[in-house]
């Protein structure tokens, strides 16, 4: 197999908060390949946008206490702040959550689209703006050329989402990190940016690192799926695989509380039952483990660590690494 | 055209507030008028005739109304009226002082916006560092410093306390030196005390307003957005921050356009400067209707002016801003 | 009936850092007082404030019992005493204590302040939310009064109204608030408009409750947290205009002692004392920013909104 593009070693971030510290990131590993789009799934505070953000080094204030980027050879964690600026924006591009406050009110959306050319390629205000209009008519603006001088606040927010794209396109870059892209967004306009995203991803082959709380968007998205709790990896594998056969309760959990298709419509659907974790002051054992439908007394005393299960995937969970399925109410 | 529209409702309002001005003012003055004649004092002899003819001369004889609306007939012609105390036109005396209030009152506000917007930047992105904290007690203690004391206190130091000692001196009266002044570096000296008492609230109000709208601008999605596409830090907070960051400062200063008249009267009557408020404040004492109504009247027009310029100004800076 | 795109709407519970311990429900004013209590410094400043306010009611007692000076007491052979024993912060040009007028002082510029506070307040808060409540041309014909007022150069309209009164605590009190109460009728009124948009005042009013007893019992309470936060903002720059008032001569006049007509004689010697010119500005800054500091830790407060 090839060296992969983005390999994320044994991430840590923490945050210093009044309370004390929170290990928002807590020992992240996994890989990004070439070309593919991989998910990230998990509650809010579970910590897949940090990891976002400190693979950008936009953690701030959070710190990264642990752990390596490498990509292209080099650890992004190591480099110069000049170093990674240049990796942002050229190398690696990211859109947010809302598109609503991601762009600048006061200047007009081909400026602040075309801004990564001038800042990386050296272009003149010209022809970035020309390479924004082209690029802003790639990702489905009508009247492209128009449109660029209206400023945000004139665009819709789809719209606007599509010109946060269309921003992280212009300079060609192997990693779009998307955090949350269409969360804001109205239903039908969702599907369309997330068509878009997989419009992008063949066409520009850019590696997508998708970050969302909704697993209905990774599955028509990621062939890959990471999913976090408490700021590890639970379970991680093949999308289709982790959907048809979870091997972690938590991710079992999620599933269940997805309504399906092909569901007995006399089922109901179960809620996960407990709150979510307390980041400051986490249950020892397996972070889970309050809220298992599954758990046995290792649970509560000893870390399981990402292990191999079953053919494809991974999981840190005493219970399946012992050989358990998980099944039943 | 929207913005013709709406110009024309500002203007309509505007019209409502100047004669209500006009009216309290005048409202105000009346009550004052009684049987007081200007200069009277002056010359204790004069007999009740006369004294009927002065008033009637003056005009003051005359019912509120009558008066009211021959002064707005006036100004409608441009006619502000004669002083009641030396006879020379109210515009001459407004005309006259306007230099040297717009010398003092514009040089303190500049002075203010540049160095209120350096600390105000400054603070934000140091928040909770020991600058910070030390700007804050600053700006936190100049906004209880009574100008007048201030004032007094610089007088005391640089004017009072160097020249008992034989050192140079900074002049504590008036805009240039009677005798041979009138000179750049004559007026500089003068300018230096009124200039610094009243730039000192400026920056003490000011840089913290800076301070908390960068704050939040900082803290927006749009800034992450910026730091995203890989710009330096001085790119993000100068471009994509202070731009934001300083639309809601134009309000702020649009409305210190008044102060241009009002705003340093207690400055100008410390300092001795020949300035619009110290006219004011001098002829009020005097009962000289006529001057105190016109000095009002510029002085509200300066404010509905500044309003709508800074309203104006806001739009153009902030594109979300449309006139409906 | 569940199809993909309910899939897509599905959100999963959102919770994380910000879930912290769980707090016990409290009421708003209780939450406000235990952040001001919380705050030391505001706490601080605010005692100080009360400790000036006690000194300046009791100012005969401590004209009688302390510096055994009267104010207006003329002593032409004790003239510009230096602070010491005989007089502790000094004497003026009439040999008057100083201490002592600054002791009587107090009750002028906080007497006029909180006495214009109250009556901003309440002129304020009536006009703004018959504004506010009944709307239409009542709303019209009040806010361009508003406009009007607040047009003027507050310092001319001062200037005016002092000539007219013939100035003492009262009359300055009417004067310093004929400005004050149109910024309060303004943020009375923006704050009804809001509260009248809520079901509770169309529930109020569909039990038949009559207009006074739906302002009063239900609209108060609800504009009452903007009122206390301007009200304690407001205390300092009411010294501070009184006391130029009273520097101008525009104010309370000598021989009654006020911190701002101390100075305005003051000025006259500088070279002989400067003492004259220091002590008044001092008391006038400290009390300033005293109050300053204490409506600041009120708004944070109770206003979370507003913290800067």
């Amino acid at each position: 197999m090839t060296q992969p593009l983005l390999e994320v070693q044994d991430l840590h971030t923490v945050f210093s908060t009044k309370e004390g510290q929170v290990k928002a990131v807590d020992g992240v590993s996994f890989e990004l390949n070439a070309g593919e789009t991989l998910g990230i799934v998990g509650e809010s505070g579970c910590g897949k946008s940090v990891t976002a953000m400190s693979i950008m080094r936009l953690q701030r204030p959070g710190r990264i206490v642990g752990g390596k980027v490498m990509f292209k050879g080099q650890d992004l964690t190591r480099i110069s702040e000049y170093e990674m600026r240049e990796i942002r924006g050229r190398e690696m591009a990211m859109i947010f959550q809302d598109p609503m406050t991601s762009l600048n009110p006061v200047y007009r959306v081909g400026w602040q689209v075309g801004e990564p050319t001038r800042l990386h390629n050296g272009w003149d205000a010209k022809k970035a703006f020309s390479s924004a209009v082209s690029m802003l008519g790639r990702v489905g603006i009508p009247s492209a050329a128009s449109r660029a001088r209206d400023y945000p606040h004139q665009f819709s927010g789809g719209m606007r989402q599509r010109a946060m794209i269309a921003m992280g396109l212009t300079t060609t870059p192997h990693v779009l990190i998307a955090d949350e892209p269409t969360t804001a967004l109205d239903v039908t306009i969702q599907a369309q940016i997330l068509d878009l995203l997989r419009h992008v991803n063949r066409e520009f082959g850019t590696a997508t690192i998708l970050i969302t709380h909704n697993l209905g968007v990774v599955a028509g998205m990621c062939q890959r799926l990471i999913v976090m709790y408490a700021g590890k990896i639970v379970e991680a594998g093949p999308t289709r695989d982790v959907f048809a056969h979870p091997k972690h309760p938590y991710t079992w959990s999620l599933l269940r509380s997805i309504p399906r298709l092909d569901a007995d419509i006399h089922e109901p659907l179960k809620p996960i039952e407990g709150l979510p974790p307390n980041l400051i002051d986490l249950p020892g054992g397996c972070s889970f483990h309050p809220r298992c439908a599954f758990r046995v007394d290792k649970c509560s005393h000893d870390v399981p660590a990402l292990l191999r299960v079953g053919e494809s995937q991974q999981a840190a969970c005493w219970v399946t690494q012992s050989g358990t399925e998980l099944k039943g109410a | 055209m929207i913005l013709a529209k709406y110009l024309a409702r500002r203007f309509f309002a505007s019209v409502i507030v100047v004669l209500g001005v006009t009216l309290i003012t005048l409202l105000l003055m009346d009550r004052t008028r009684g049987t007081y004649v200007p200069g009277i004092d002056l010359n204790p002899s004069l007999r009740p005739e006369d004294i009927a003819r002065l008033r009637a001369n003056l005009g003051l004889d005359r019912p509120f109304y009558i008066w009211y609306l021959t002064w707005i007939w006036g100004v409608l012609h441009g006619d502000f009226g004669r002083s009641m105390i030396d006879g020379s036109t109210v515009m001459s005396h407004i005309l006259d002082r306007l230099p040297n209030t717009i010398e003092l009152t514009a040089t303190a506000i500049l002075v203010g916006i540049l160095i209120s917007i350096p600390v105000g930047v400054v603070s934000a992105l140091r928040r909770g560092s020991k600058t910070d904290h030390t700007l804050t007690v600053v700006s936190v203690a100049g906004f209880a410093v009574p100008q007048f004391w201030l004032g007094l206190m610089l007088i005391l130091i640089f004017s009072v306390t160097l020249e008992q000692h034989g050192l140079p001196w900074l002049p504590s009266s008036g805009a240039y030196s009677a005798y041979n002044g009138g000179d750049l570096l004559d007026r500089l000296l003068h300018l230096i005390m009124p200039a610094t008492v009243l730039s000192f609230f400026y920056v003490s109000t000011w840089s913290r307003f800076i301070r908390s709208s960068m704050l939040e601008v900082l803290s927006q999605d749009y800034i992450r957005t910026a730091r995203a596409k890989g710009m330096s830090e001085r790119r993000v907070v100068y471009l994509h921050g202070l731009r934001n960051a300083l639309i809601p400062l134009i309000t702020l200063i649009g409305l210190e356009l008044p102060g241009l008249v009002s705003g340093g009267l207690v400055v100008e009557v410390v300092f001795g400067w020949p300035g619009i408020g110290k006219l004011a404040f001098e002829r009020a004492l005097q009962y000289d209707y006529t001057t105190v109504m016109g000095v009002t009247f510029f002085a509200t027009m300066l404010v509905i002016a500044g309003n709508l310029l800074a309203d104006l100004l806001y739009g153009v800076l902030d594109p979300r801003i449309r006139y409906g | 009936m569940i199809g993909p795109s309910r899939v897509a709407e599905l959100d999963m519970p959102s919770a994380g850092i910000e879930t912290g311990g769980s707090r016990p429900a409290q009421s708003y004013w209780n939450e406000s007082w235990e952040r001001l209590r919380a705050n030391r410094i505001g706490v601080g400043a605010g005692a100080l404030i009360l400790v000036f306010a006690a000194i300046a009611i009791m100012a005969p007692l401590v004209s009688a019992f302390i510096t055994h000076y009267q104010p207006q007491t003329i002593n032409l052979d004790q003239t510009f005493a230096k602070p010491g024993s005989v007089h502790w912060l000094g004497s003026d040009e009439l040999g008057r204590d100083t201490l002592t007028r600054l002791v009587w002082g107090a009750r002028v510029s906080l007497g006029v302040a909180f006495l214009t506070v109250a009556i901003s307040l309440t002129v304020g808060t009536s006009v703004g939310m018959l504004a506010g409540y009944y709307g239409g041309w009542i709303d019209d014909v009040l806010m361009r009064l508003v406009d009007t007022v607040l047009a003027i150069p507050a310092i001319f309209l001062f200037i005016l109204m002092s000539i007219l009164f013939r100035p003492n605590p009262f009359t300055l009190a009417v004067i310093v608030a004929s400005v004050g109460w149109g910024a309060v009728a303004r943020l009375v009124r923006g704050e009804v408009l809001s509260v009248k948009q809520r079901d509770f005042v169309l529930a109020t009013r569909s039990i038949g409750a009559r207009d006074t007893r739906l302002m009063a019992r239900h609209l108060l309470p609800n504009v009452l947290p903007v009122l206390i936060v301007a009200a304690s903002l407001g205390v300092g720059q009411i010294i501070l205009v009184e006391a130029a008032l009273d520097f101008l001569g525009l104010g309370i006049q000598p021989p009654t002692a006020s911190w701002g007509n101390m100075l305005t004689n003051a000025e006259s010697y500088f070279f002989r004392s400067g003492w004259l010119v220091a002590l008044p500005g001092v008391t006038i800054f400290t009390t300033v920013l005293a109050s300053n500091i204490f409506g600041n830790a009120v708004r944070d407060a109770f206003d979370p909104r507003l913290k800067s």
